[in-house]
């Protein structure tokens, strides 16, 4: 979607989100979507906005888009403008991580204070209906006999997407540095490419998907999640003998240099929202997967996705 | 006979009083804040999104379906009045349409440009309720070659609008070329030309780079030229309608244009701009009077906006059956159906027939409505011309600017936004044509990551393009439009040597 | 080709035209030599760098040659009104950039712009323009929920 539309179907989005009753507690946040509007991490904020105003974990919310370069020019203005500051939160994820390491992003997860992850989606791989391979076996065989021509669609260069598509081959037995991934502008256009069998197979978030998987156009083969997933019929790579997982997953982060007491009114604010009936509810309606984890957690789980990012991406050749 | 009956249904739904109204609303809407300079068709419908929120679904869609439709047809208002595309998909309907106005034939550019789109998207429309489910079976199948086969086909017909010399013209396309390399790479990842400024990592949008050349640069154009030869856009002269004449030459372009935009639309790359140059070239080549081309030539507009109006329907073929969002405006309309949960998709026909059958039924209505609305307007809008020339420019600059602020209201876009403008003044007064700076900068990074995913796919073997009959016949086409001029002009050269 | 006594044989716009394309072509090609992500299969984001930097090179020594012939002779210009209009502009981009807000830019890109065209009635235009303005951030942030940068005038509202 063009920037132009972006900014102004997140007005649209502002309106819907605008109704919700006032509520007892005093913090009035601002969260920053480091993106346009229609993405993971612009319905992430609006989400947490909408629930957090309902349950009264906070008194007011407002959400403020910075689009551009997979988060980067976000996070980096959040990181001057919420240094210290008790009621700004900024959303992210697994492609910042990504998108920090491919642009040598001055600023990183690294200079933010990390305030809880909340959900993890799972990504699919599929095939088109008529691909010999049956089974995701069959897919990583092919990997292994021939890496170059098994040919990859998916996401933008140096997404979730790809560092999936490397983390399979690498665990087929082929080097990663070699797996033929063609990047897309986003879920749909990869989905042209995989209907017209132009490609092997394709990796996407499952929900974008979900149609054509259900309608028989697409064969899942496998989630990149590490359980089964209710209702979903494909089951995990780890089930099925590729030992990879990987998690869309997203979070919230408060400024650098925030007081230990703010840092803990926040983290309250954040649990006392994801535990409500409403957030499990929205998870539900988004098709999103809790993964709640507090601070402490949160901040290992970073750094050890940053490591684990880092290195998939130096094996591809995105970063150094 | 299926669809037929369908349909029928459809019209069953949307013919009811108060889905009227909705659509009959959705219309005003869309062609209300759709006539804005610098605010197209896709903006449009994003700022008219929440009026349909408090509505059911099917009442919501219908409406939609009005914006949607109105805000197509608003767009090329101002391009042909104004010389100010809100898009650039009205690129080249500015071409000749401004050139009739300031000849005193706005009027009827302004008629064929709306009868044509109501031609175009009746078609369109009857296409997407018949040809939908086997034209997106083709669609899918036109892999990366393809697209590279019609980019070259594009670019080569690109040619049609450099006006009197090929070198200002190359340069021109140079330009949007240059710019179009601006950003992080789509396939690699890797930045070209950003220089580190972030704002710059997602690439020159094409909405200010068409702004900032075509309102700005003009309106710098058209100050700097007032004190020495005052030029003041004629109101009328003539009819006010379609002559004959304007009948005769209008039909073909019409049907041609329709032909371009509905298949081109409802390929997942395809877009509304490509459509509109072949059709400009097309008409160009086949006039009888090619050289009124450049000098307001009326099936210089009716061909490209019939072929943009018929690929904002097609686009609609990819949304409805894949979920796929083709252009700036199907991503907002995508958004609209999501607001009800409803995913389109391969299931949509099947889950939501009342739905989809509905939205077509109102398709078409919307489009009746549009003619009867537009027509009647046409000298009302052609009125615009006799504001004061310091206001009108004036208001021109705020609702363009404004477009720009609203879709990003950061310094640096504005700042771009100047710099483009000042860059369009210096083209037009050392005689560079505009329009191939935006073509450049459309097709060049289009061409360049299809050209990059073939070879990829094909382990970089560069046969590949010759492989698929498909992009070997476009290549075929491309060079021989290349060549074909030279040739001919060689053997008229040989066979007067010979006398 | 007889140069008109007096004139150079160079044609001094095209000629600087061409030196400016050629600059570019050298920028993109460093640019491109900067570049250090490689790709697997196929040709890398560099490819199309090379090639703009080539076509733009070869069109700006074309150039280079047409200057040597006399080229077409700009119009007389009326640089006051240019600067007005950039004036215009400046006023909008500055209010943005200071957080003055829509209103107080568009006014003075309306009033300015006005002016630039020959308009001597510069407070009628302030008041025609903010009004204009004043309407359109009301029409967009009340009626479609569309937030224009907000200055302390947008507050009032």
């Amino acid at each position: 979607m063009s920037f132009f539309t972006r900014r102004l179907a997140a007005a649209c989005l502002a309106v819907m989100a605008a109704v919700a009753p006032a509520a007892a507690q005093e913090l009035e946040l601002t969260i920053t979507a480091p993106a346009g509007a229609g993405g993971g991490w612009d319905a992430a904020a609006r989400s947490l906005q909408e629930v957090m105003m309902k349950t009264g974990a906070a008194k007011s919310v407002q959400v403020v888009n910075v689009p551009g370069a997979g988060g980067t020019v976000g996070l980096a203005q959040f990181a001057q403008s919420a240094k210290g500051a008790p009621d700004q939160l900024l959303v992210g994820g697994i492609t910042m991580v990504g998108a920090i390491l491919t642009n040598k992003a001055p600023v990183n997860l690294g200079d933010v204070t990390p305030i809880a992850r909340l959900t993890g989606d799972p990504l699919v791989v599929v095939v088109p209906k008529d691909s010999p391979h049956q089974t995701l076996a069959d897919l990583t065989a092919a990997i292994k006999a021939d890496v170059a021509n098994t040919i990859w669609a998916g996401g933008s260069a140096g997404g979730a997407d790809h560092i999936l598509a490397a983390l399979i081959t690498q665990a087929a037995g082929a080097d990663p540095s070699k797996v033929n991934y063609v990047a897309y502008s986003g879920g749909g256009e990869a989905l042209a490419a995989m209907l017209g069998g132009q490609v092997t197979a394709g990796i996407s978030g499952y929900g974008e998907w979900q149609g054509q998987i259900e309608s028989g156009d697409l064969r899942a083969l496998a989630i990149s999640y590490p359980e089964p997933i209710e209702g979903i019929a494909a089951q995990p790579l780890k089930a099925q003998g590729v030992d990879v997982e990987l998690v869309n997953w997203r979070g919230v982060f408060a400024g650098p240099d925030i007081s230990d007491a703010d840092k803990q009114a926040l983290g309250a604010a954040i649990e006392q929202t994801v535990k409500s009936p409403e957030w499990q509810e929205l998870l539900k309606a988004r098709g999103w997967t809790d993964y709640y984890a507090p601070a402490d957690e949160f901040k290992a789980f970073v750094e050890s996705e940053n490591e684990r990012v880092h290195a998939t991406l130096k094996s591809i050749g995105l970063a150094e | 006979m299926d669809a037929f009956i369908q349909l029928l249904n459809g019209f069953s739904i949307a013919i009811a009083p108060m889905n009227l109204a909705f659509a009959a609303i959705g219309v005003l809407l869309g062609t209300a804040v759709g006539v804005l300079p610098g605010i197209g068709p896709a903006l449009t419908v994003a700022l008219l999104l929440p009026a349909t929120f408090k509505l059911d679904p099917g009442g919501s869609l219908i409406m939609f379906a009005g914006i949607y439709y109105g805000g197509m047809y608003g767009g090329s208002t101002t391009a042909i009045l104004l010389n100010t595309p809100g898009e650039a998909a009205s690129v080249v309907t500015a071409l000749e349409g401004n050139q009739m106005a300031r000849k005193g034939r706005g009027g009827p550019a302004l008629a064929t440009a709306a009868i044509g789109s109501f031609v175009a998207a009746l078609i369109a429309t009857i296409g997407l309720a018949f040809l939908a489910p086997i034209l997106v079976k083709l669609a899918v199948k036109f892999g990366p070659w393809d697209y590279f086969g019609l980019m070259l086909i594009a670019f080569v017909t690109v040619s049609a609008t450099f006006g009197s010399s090929p070198l200002r013209g190359l340069t021109s396309l140079g330009i949007g070329l240059w710019l179009g390399l601006i950003g992080i790479d789509q396939l690699t990842g890797q930045t070209r030309l950003a220089f580190g400024v972030p704002n710059l990592f997602d690439g020159i949008e094409v909405t200010t780079l068409a702004v900032g050349l075509f309102a700005i640069g003009e309106a710098l154009h058209v100050a700097s030229r007032h004190m020495y030869a005052p030029e003041k856009p004629i109101p009328i002269k003539g009819s006010i309608w379609m002559t004959r004449a304007d009948w005769a030459r209008s039909w073909k372009p019409w049907l041609r244009g329709a032909a371009f935009g509905f298949p081109i639309g409802a390929l997942p790359a395809g877009g509304a701009e490509i459509p509109t140059f072949l059709s400009y070239t097309t008409e160009r080549k086949l006039a009888k009077h090619p050289e009124e081309f450049g000098h307001g030539a009326i099936e210089g507009v009716a061909g490209p906006e019939a072929a943009n109006n018929a690929s904002a329907a097609g686009s609609l073929v990819p949304l409805l059956t894949l979920g796929l969002p083709t252009s700036a405006t199907a991503a907002v309309m995508l958004a609209g159906f999501q607001q009800y949960n409803i995913q389109p998709g391969p299931l949509l026909f099947v889950q939501h027939a009342d739905l989809v059958w509905g939205l077509i039924a109102s398709l078409f209505i919307a489009n009746v409505m549009l003619l009867v609305l537009n027509l009647p307007m046409v000298g009302l809008w052609v009125q615009l011309l006799k504001i004061p020339l310091p206001w009108l420019y004036a208001g021109i600059l705020v609702f363009a600017t404004m477009g720009t602020i609203a879709a990003n209201p950061s310094v640096v876009e504005l700042l771009l936004l100047s710099g483009f403008g000042l860059l369009g003044f210096l083209m037009r007064r050392y005689d560079y044509p505009v329009a191939p700076v935006i073509v450049g900068l459309i097709l060049g990074p289009m061409a360049d990551s299809q050209l990059r995913r073939a070879l990829q796919m094909s382990l970089g073997d560069p046969m590949v393009l010759l492989q698929h009959p498909g992009s070997a016949a476009m290549i075929a086409i491309a060079v021989i439009a290349l060549v074909a001029p030279f040739v001919f002009k060689g053997l008229a050269r040989f066979r007067q040597d010979e006398d | 080709m007889v140069n008109l006594p007096g004139h150079s044989g160079l044609h001094r716009p095209t000629a600087i035209i061409g030196i400016g394309l050629i600059a570019v072509a050298a920028v993109t090609w460093f640019d491109a030599r900067g570049m250090s992500i490689r790709a697997s299969y196929g040709v890398g984001a560099d490819a199309a760098s090379y090639f703009v930097a080539a076509f733009l090179a070869v069109l700006g020594l074309a150039h280079l040659v047409t200057a040597l012939r006399p080229g077409i002779v700009a119009d007389e210009a009326d640089w006051g009104a240019v600067a007005w209009i950039g004036l215009a502009l400046g006023g909008l981009v500055g209010s943005i950039w200071l957080g003055l807000g829509f209103i107080l830019g568009s006014t003075l890109l309306f009033a300015f712009t006005a002016r630039a065209f020959g308009r001597r009635a510069l407070v009628a235009d302030l008041v025609i323009g903010g009004l204009i303005s004043t309407g359109v951030f009301l029409m967009f942030n009340k009626l479609l929920q569309l937030a224009l940068p907000a200055g302390p005038l947008e507050r009032l509202f």
